[in-house]
């Protein structure tokens, strides 16, 4: 079971879109409250220049249609005088006096070839020339090819103090007739008419024409007021102060209005408008931009976020996966995120950072085979390898091995004699493997021969070994040991078994069994431990083969022990194999199980076979 | 390897379920750690325990010493394999097996 630790993500820590997005957020919101800021300065500009424009064109068009019509209906009267005077020999000042009643105009002036008045209602015109003054001079266009000229109402060049609306029509016999209205007379013909023009106009929707003659008497209005002073609608033009054609505000019939008038013909026309109509229209363009901004101000921070979350966060996420990935140890994941320049750039340096490391590891690695590698000499230079390693003792034949699962190994096996009789023989398993398991197994080697080699019996050596092991052994490791002492004259074997899995004997009538014993606890568990002695005999040919459970846990990869039976068995079934081949056919066979799985532990074998016949000692 | 924790008062009971090897006896060893102070009656049921390796006899002999210490431990439930392994190695001489 493995438990990887992972660091938990810290909530507290800004997620990019998040942080993003707010930015974003404000940013829209600014720029949403900048351009209605503008828009609505913008607006209401647009709306008084709109307004100013309507009001005008309002005016212009009201003041045409007077002027259409008061020119259309002088330009008649003339047209009849002159066909009057076409239709006779003599003009008289009675026939123009006769004239100027019936037709109800105010003068008639009939002027020669030459521009000058040689007939006139008025005495005083008689022989002015028409080109010496501005107004008059207007008229000289009948001379020149024109058949009618009609002249707004204005002071006369004669008489500056004098106002007078003209018209005039070219006469068979050469000159043309000017006919004009004075101002009650003007008044008279086209108010009739005026009164009607406003009626039916609106200034946009609740905006209003008045028109008012000279001495402010109101001519034309909506609201029936004709006659009254213009006072009553609640507007004072004082013409000095305010000029034509200029925006003005006023209440008008209780209501806060803009306003402008111009003059014409004696007629000042004045346009309003509501304050409130003109704040209405803009405050609807207003309304309408800003639904729109705020559409599409969304529309575009939704798509801004999507492609940041598409292009930045998700690239960083594919990263993080690989870096994950390398964190648990695969340092073979190559991060390959190439959308868009900079993370490229941030793959590669990742990528040789990985390198990098892989390069210091596999250093290290080298560094630490070697250590291993010389650590693996080290411990098994420890054990006597030399076999056979008493060529000159006949009484029995020792044989040893040991295949460690790391470099180094905990279990160890160990011979010697320690007198001119007794040889001292023993296995041991360390708990654990690798560095630790070998000091340890140093320790307890060289321990338990200083013991044996100061002559204390079998169970002292292990008794006193294990008080020895237990100080310090903060690590908590432990060791089992079988050993043995054997007499080589009698084969006599005593014995002690700390903790470790029992031996077993082979007879010399190929007979396998166990050498029992009632094992004490392995070495270094615990303080004080007494280990009891036993004694077994040998027979001549009797193998005793000493083993670690390396052997018997051996694994195959279908998770199956080797077990004691398979190997009871190859003891049983290679009797005739001499006891420097049984260690090795052992291990060929223990190898044959397991196959191509790993060994999991070091696998240790001893074997001892007593060559004399009991009683032959030499 | 399944641990189960019992605490009433002083007494814990600890039941080990699988195998306990090199690779899961450092969980027992952990749990041990954290919750062995105060303990004074240890009960270890290892009914349900397939497998015990050397690795898994340290924690058990560490967990011994310590309650040496502070109390009492008791081993129960010990099936044939665990016994088989507790006798070889000469652990019955110093656990409480019941």
């Amino acid at each position: 079971m493995t438990c990887r630790e992972s660091v938990p993500m810290n909530t507290s820590k800004k997620k990019i879109s998040r942080s993003f997005q707010k930015w974003l957020l404000l940013l829209v919101v600014t720029a949403f409250l900048a351009t209605t800021a503008f828009l609505w300065v913008f607006q209401t500009r647009l709306a008084k220049d709109n307004t100013i424009r309507l009001l005008e064109l309002n005016i212009y068009d009201v003041r045409d249609t007077i002027k259409d019509a008061s020119d259309e209906n002088l330009l008649k009267l003339t047209t009849q005088i002159a066909a009057e005077l076409n239709g006779t020999d003599e003009i008289s000042p009675e026939l123009l006096n006769e004239l100027c009643r019936r037709y109800d105009v105010t003068d008639i002036n009939c002027i020669n070839s030459d521009g000058i008045i040689f007939a006139s209602t008025y005495p005083d015109f008689l022989n002015y020339n028409m080109a010496s003054g501005v107004q008059s001079a207007e008229f000289m266009v009948l001379l020149s090819g024109e058949d009618k000229y009609v002249q707004k109402y204005q002071p006369v060049s004669y008489d500056n103090s004098i106002s007078r609306k003209y018209a005039g029509v070219l006469l068979e016999r050469g000159g043309f007739v000017q006919a004009g209205y004075g101002f009650e007379r003007f008044k008279e013909d086209i108010d009739q008419f005026v009164v009607g023009v406003t009626r039916n106009r609106h200034v946009g929707e609740g905006g209003c024409m008045i028109i008012a003659d000279e001495s402010w008497n109101i001519v034309s209005d909506r609201n029936g007021n004709e006659g009254k002073n213009l006072n009553v609608t609640g507007l004072h033009i004082d013409t000095k102060a305010m000029a034509k054609g200029e925006v003005f505000t006023a209440d008008v019939y209780g209501e806060n209005c803009y306003c402008m008038y111009k003059a014409q013909e004696g007629y000042t026309i004045v346009a309003v408008i509501p304050r409130s109509e003109v704040a209405q229209a803009r405050n609807i363009a207003v309304a309408v931009t800003t639904t729109m901004q705020i559409i599409v101000f969304a529309v575009l921070s939704i798509m801004i976020y999507i492609l940041v979350k598409k292009l930045v966060v998700n690239n960083i996420l594919k990263i993080n996966d690989s870096l994950a990935a390398i964190t648990e140890g695969k340092l073979d994941t190559v991060v390959d995120v190439r959308s868009y320049e900079e993370f490229a750039a941030l793959s590669n340096d990742i990528n040789s950072t990985v390198d990098t490391l892989k390069r210091y590891i596999s250093d290290a690695e080298a560094r630490i085979d070697a250590e291993l590698a010389l650590a693996k000499a080290i411990q098994h230079s420890a054990l006597p390898s030399i076999f056979p390693p008493f060529p000159n003792r006949k009484e029995f034949e020792i044989r040893a091995s040991m295949d460690t699962a790391k470099e180094v190994g905990g279990d160890f096996y160990d011979f010697y004699f320690i007198d001119e009789e007794h040889l001292a023989f023993l296995i041991a398993d360390v708990s654990g493997k690798g560095i630790p398991a070998a000091m340890f197994m140093m320790t307890a080697k060289t321990l338990l021969k200083s013991y044996a080699e100061s002559g204390m019996s079998v169970s002292d050596v292990l008794t006193q070994a294990n008080n020895k092991l237990c100080e310090g052994n903060d690590a908590g490791m432990f060791v089992t040991v079988w050993m043995g002492y054997l007499n080589t004259k009698t084969g006599e074997v005593t014995y002690a078994n700390a903790g470790h899995n029992p031996p077993l004997i082979r007879h010399a009538d190929g007979s396998v069994e166990r050498v029992k014993s009632r094992p004490g606890l392995v070495l270094a568990g615990m303080e004080n431990i007494r280990y009891r002695s036993y004694t077994i005999q040998l027979s001549k040919g009797d193998i005793l083969f000493l083993y670690t459970d390396g052997v018997t846990e051996a694994t195959n990869n279908n998770n199956s022990l080797y077990g004691e039976g398979r190997l009871r068995s190859v003891l049983e079934r290679e009797t005739s194999a001499d006891i420097n081949s049984l260690c090795l056919l052992v291990k060929a066979d223990v190898d044959a199980f397991v196959g191509v799985a790993p060994q999991l532990d070091d696998i240790t074998m001893l074997s001892l076979q007593y060559k004399l016949p009991k009683g032959e000692a030499t | 390897m399944t641990i189960e924790k019992i605490a009433e008062g002083t007494k814990l009971t600890i039941t080990l379920i699988g195998r306990m090897d090199t690779i899961t006896a450092p969980q027992l060893e952990v749990e041990l750690k954290q919750s062995i102070s105060g303990v004074e009656e240890l009960v270890l049921d290892l009914a349900g325990l397939e497998y015990l390796s050397s690795a898994g006899l340290r924690v058990l002999l560490a967990a011994q010493k310590v309650m040496n210490r502070q109390g009492s431990m008791v081993v129960k439930n010990v099936n044939e394999t665990i016994m088989e392994i507790f006798e070889v190695t000469g652990f019955v001489d110093v656990l409480t097996i019941e």
